[in-house]
């Protein structure tokens, strides 16, 4: 098991997102959080990434693991520098002031100088080809969907083989979000794991090998993406009857 | 009418290098937390009175060559000067921010630290100015009219040199476009590995090394220190970042250059003081056309 998220309980001030959830994600898997609004998925992908306070959820109970250690007091440079897990966030967060080339240099901060980083700039350069063509752009030029290319092409440069979005189909155009969903399960049979979280649980459970139901903070069915697909209460409530 | 021109001319550039300098450190800290760091005009205060007590050290107790303790002075003092800045960023900010504090209380703390500094060293080493050693004999050329002192032409160079430097760090190392990264979105740093305490402790380095580089040059230049002296040339500094366009390293640089410059033009044509009254209020007929200052453009980019 390479991630595994045991009863997590955590608080932002007095509101309590999560009330107990476990799931767990292992090398090479895609995995998927489905579930409506305020169900607590970014929530567990923040703790997950141990951000920051005043971002940062604080665990008041349960623990997360990573090859079966507790990361709770890992700091969040670290899951990106040791763990080798990156987030791309929930609206992009690219760093529009500068150009794509330095948005993507930058996400190799931590990583060893003499690592082969053409090869990899070349790499998301032949996924993404737009970003080659407007790698001198200041970001907050691009349109919403070459934005959303490039935080994952930053998330893949800082050198992660374990990749965990947020929404990341949120604001394309439909053709759009096919291609990058194509590229997810290129990139997941390279050897990528994936933690997927999505409000299109269509989209996800045609990804991801297994997915988990999130309601209110609590798990609410969990199962194989093909059962969760055939499940008539998963049905009913979250692919639309 | 050339030699006039020439000779306010060096006047301003000198002038303006203490403004220039001071600025940078306001527009580095602004840009990378979104604080005004106000007690930076004391930390410029500490760098000049840290030069004080490094060149008197090598200078009587080492016996060292005038030109030997200039040269350990200035790179000595700008380490010190950098401690001084950072141990502020732990003791002081580091707490607030982990806290998640509303920003007017870390403006509030920022306030009360540079007071702290200049009560400080009051009730250390007691209200008596201290008179700066000459480490360097100057020289007073006269070209064509024009005069001046090889001391003024090297507070000149030096500035602009230092803001060579610090350009190239901000724009072409990945420390720098970590600190231009967090200036637009602080959030998104930590999820590239970054880790947000360095680069903001590189931050107040910068900053304060270059408050004490002015330190010294200004205690060089007008040799007598008192712990007020960081305050009033403090606050100008912070404007002249401001009409720069505060976050960005540029704006900080011409605004304290523009500052010295409408400065000794008022001295030279009225009474001196005039001064601060018409130099303020052509700085504020600037904000009224440009509000987000000269470099500044709103809310986009920073540093």
């Amino acid at each position: 098991m390479l991630l595994s998220v045991e009863n997590l309980e955590v608080k932002y001030g007095n509101i309590q997102p999560l009330h107990g959830i476990s799931f767990h994600v292992n090398e090479g898997e895609i995995v998927t959080l489905i579930g409506a609004n305020g169900a607590g998925k970014t929530t567990s992908l923040y703790s997950i990434c141990r951000l920051a306070p005043p971002e940062a959820p604080r665990v008041i109970a349960g623990d997360i693991k990573f090859r079966g250690e507790s990361i709770l007091k890992t700091r969040p440079s670290d899951v990106v520098k040791k763990l080798k897990m990156a987030l791309v966030p929930e609206g992009r967060h690219i760093f529009g002031n500068l150009t794509v080339m330095e948005n993507l240099e930058l996400a190799t901060y931590s990583r060893e100088r003499d690592a082969d980083l053409k090869t990899e700039y070349q790499r998301i350069f032949d996924l993404f080809p737009r970003l080659h063509e407007r790698r001198k752009q200041r970001s907050e030029s691009l349109s919403g969907g070459e934005q959303q290319m490039l935080a994952v092409g930053r998330a893949m440069m800082t050198g992660c083989n374990f990749l965990l979005l947020d929404e990341p189909s949120m604001g394309l155009a439909p053709r759009l979000k096919y291609d990058l969903f194509r590229t997810l399960k290129k990139l997941n049979e390279e050897g990528m794991t994936i933690l997927l979280v999505e409000q299109n649980a269509h989209l996800a459970l045609h990804l991801a090998h297994r997915g988990y139901v999130l309601d209110t903070g609590k798990l609410a069915a969990a199962g194989s993406s093909k059962d969760l697909l055939g499940n008539p209460d998963v049905k009913k409530a979250y692919l639309g009857g | 009418m050339l030699a006039t021109i020439i000779q306010n001319l060096i006047n301003a550039l000198q002038w303006g290098s203490f403004y220039a300098l001071i600025a940078l450190g306001y527009t580095l800290v602004y840009g990378v937390l979104t604080l005004i760091n106000f007690a930076h005009g004391d930390i410029f205060m500490v760098g000049a009175y840290i030069a004080f007590f490094v060149a008197t050290f090598f200078l009587t107790t080492a016996e060292l060559p005038g030109w030997a303790a200039l040269a350990l002075t200035i790179p000595l003092t700008m380490i010190l000067t950098s401690m001084v800045g950072v141990a502020l960023e732990r003791v002081a900010y580091r707490p607030l921010r982990r806290k998640g504090a509303n920003r007017l209380y870390v403006v509030i703390t920022a306030l009360m630290c540079g007071l702290i500094l200049e009560n400080a060293n009051l009730a250390l080493l007691g209200a008596s100015r201290k008179a700066f050693p000459p480490m360097i004999t100057e020289h007073v050329y006269n070209i064509g009219g024009v005069i001046f002192t090889d001391l003024k032409i090297a507070v000149i160079v030096t500035t602009i040199l230092a803001f060579f430097v610090l350009h190239k760090i901000v724009t072409k190392t990945r420390v720098g476009m970590a600190m231009r990264a967090i200036s637009y979105d602080k959030f998104a740093v930590p999820l590239m590995g970054i880790p947000m305490d360095n680069i903001i402790v590189i931050t107040f380095v910068l900053g304060s090394g270059m408050a004490g580089l002015a330190g010294i040059m200004f205690a060089m230049s007008y040799p007598i220190l008192e712990p007020y002296m960081g305050a009033l040339i403090g606050w100008k500094a912070f404007i002249a970042a401001v009409v720069g366009g505060i976050g960005d390293i540029r704006g900080a640089f011409l605004g304290g250059f523009l500052l010295g410059a409408v400065e000794i033009l008022v001295v030279a044509f009225f009474p001196s003081t005039f001064r601060d009254l018409i130099a303020f209020t052509v700085l504020l007929v600037i904000l009224a056309f440009r509000p987000t200052g000269l470099f500044g453009v709103a809310k986009t980019t920073k540093i």
